[in-house]
């Protein structure tokens, strides 16, 4: 088993993240260093997966609301204004969430920290920040599929 | 014969995404989100194949399998597994599961067929028959009942249904308004829940009604009601409970 801090995580997620938007959005993820903005007023989305067993973590997509309706288009290709509703929107990023995480999971697993994931859950709105304190690690990654840009971020510790 | 393939998963968004994978083929898609209602679809419909999401509330993948395999009627059915996960422990498990193949998300629709190709035989659908036009399409929403037009949408409003309605709307409803059947019932008692699209169509057969002068009744439940009065255009419509009452009122 190797230790959790020895894990390679920013490249377990660029890995996950370039996977996934490749495949399933037929978009190239760049990734660069703090792109990601969040400022107040302009409402986003965080997808979140956590995992628990041998390690516990939390996995957060976030993008912003324009960027998650283009997200959505593309994975159902239809056109914007097909979209029918939030739900549609919060069921992709949820989804894009679920896939991340168990690409992580799986290289979690294989590394000897047997974990299970939950199910998505989304917050959306505007004006938040999103904190999660006393973890082992915290690895974030900025991401950007011209012209919007996106951020996950995972946190990790051993269970005991 | 028309294959049935059903996929049971929570995401609604992997479920569209096995749908249209399937559309160019001869196939009935029933879906399920959780292992209960798969199983209850799966005993009614007996597919030929089932795509089957593995971490799904209420009954995931792997407890739905297991009743399947204990059914003798469903025991034998193909299962394609999906899951998020592509590590060595997860993909001996699913093995051991006895499924007939797996696929890790994520994956493209194009992925997906060619691996069913090797457990179904798949038919491309079939163009529409010579001398078959869109027009004799049969309407399945639509009949005339003495001088009414009545417009009964289904419970799942798909956008082909919705494009079926707006092009009866720009057509046939014109005709027979022109034929004097100036009477319209709309009947939205099937519909389980509103959304945008919904109140989208209410909101064009009433400006439809108003151009050809047709009276419009709309037959729904209360909460259709409270959700019409947030509209300018619909918020002094009655909604009527009953066909009887939406009939008794012309």
């Amino acid at each position: 088993m190797h230790e959790i801090h020895t894990l390679d995580l920013k490249e377990f997620l660029t890995k996950a993240i370039s996977n996934v938007f490749n495949m399933m959005l037929s978009m190239e993820a760049e990734f660069i260093d703090a792109g990601f903005q969040a400022p107040a007023g302009n409402s986003r989305i965080v997808g979140t997966v956590s995992f628990a067993g041998n390690v516990m973590g939390n996995i957060n997509i976030q993008v912003n609301d324009a960027f998650a309706r283009i997200m959505t288009a593309a994975i159902l290709e239809m056109e914007l204004d097909e979209i029918e509703g939030e739900e549609e929107i919060y069921d992709v990023i949820g989804e894009v969430c679920n896939m991340i995480g168990g690409d992580l999971k799986s290289r979690l697993c294989d590394a000897g920290y047997l974990c299970e994931l939950s199910i998505p859950s989304i917050t959306s709105g505007d004006n938040y920040k999103i904190e999660s304190k006393n973890w082992m690690r915290h690895e974030s990654l900025d991401f950007r599929c011209r012209p919007h840009t996106g951020r996950v971020d995972v946190y990790i510790k051993p269970s005991s | 014969m028309t294959l049935k393939i059903l996929t049971v998963d929570d995401s609604k968004t992997i479920r569209m995404i096995v749908k249209k994978a399937f559309k160019p083929y001869d196939c009935d898609l029933f879906e399920g989100e959780n292992g209960v209602e798969g199983l209850a679809i799966a005993n009614r419909e007996k597919p030929d194949l089932i795509v089957l999401d593995i971490t799904m509330p209420v009954m995931n993948g792997k407890e739905m399998l297991e009743k399947l395999k204990g059914e003798p009627g469903l025991k034998d059915i193909p299962v394609i597994m999906l899951t998020a996960e592509s590590g060595k422990d997860n993909v001996t498990e699913i093995v051991k599961l006895g499924v007939k193949d797996y696929m890790v998300k994520p994956f493209k629709g194009e992925q997906l067929i060619e691996r069913v190709t090797h457990l179904v035989k798949l038919k491309p659908k079939k163009a529409d028959e010579p001398g078959k036009s869109e027009k004799d399409k049969p309407k399945r929403f639509f009949k005339i009942e003495d001088d009414i037009q009545c417009l009964v949408l289904p419970a799942a409003l798909s956008k082909e249904i919705i494009a079926e309605v707006t092009d009866h709307l720009k057509t046939d409803m014109v005709k027979a308004a022109d034929a004097g059947k100036k009477k319209l019932i709309f009947d939205l008692l099937k519909l389980p829940e509103i959304n945008i699209s919904i109140i989208k169509l209410i909101i064009m057969v009433f400006e439809k009604c108003l151009e050809t002068q047709t009276r419009l009744r709309i037959i729904g439940n209360s909460k259709l009601s409270n959700e019409l009065k947030e509209f300018q255009e619909t918020a002094e419509l009655p909604v009527y409970l009953t066909v009887e009452e939406a009939k008794a009122s012309f």
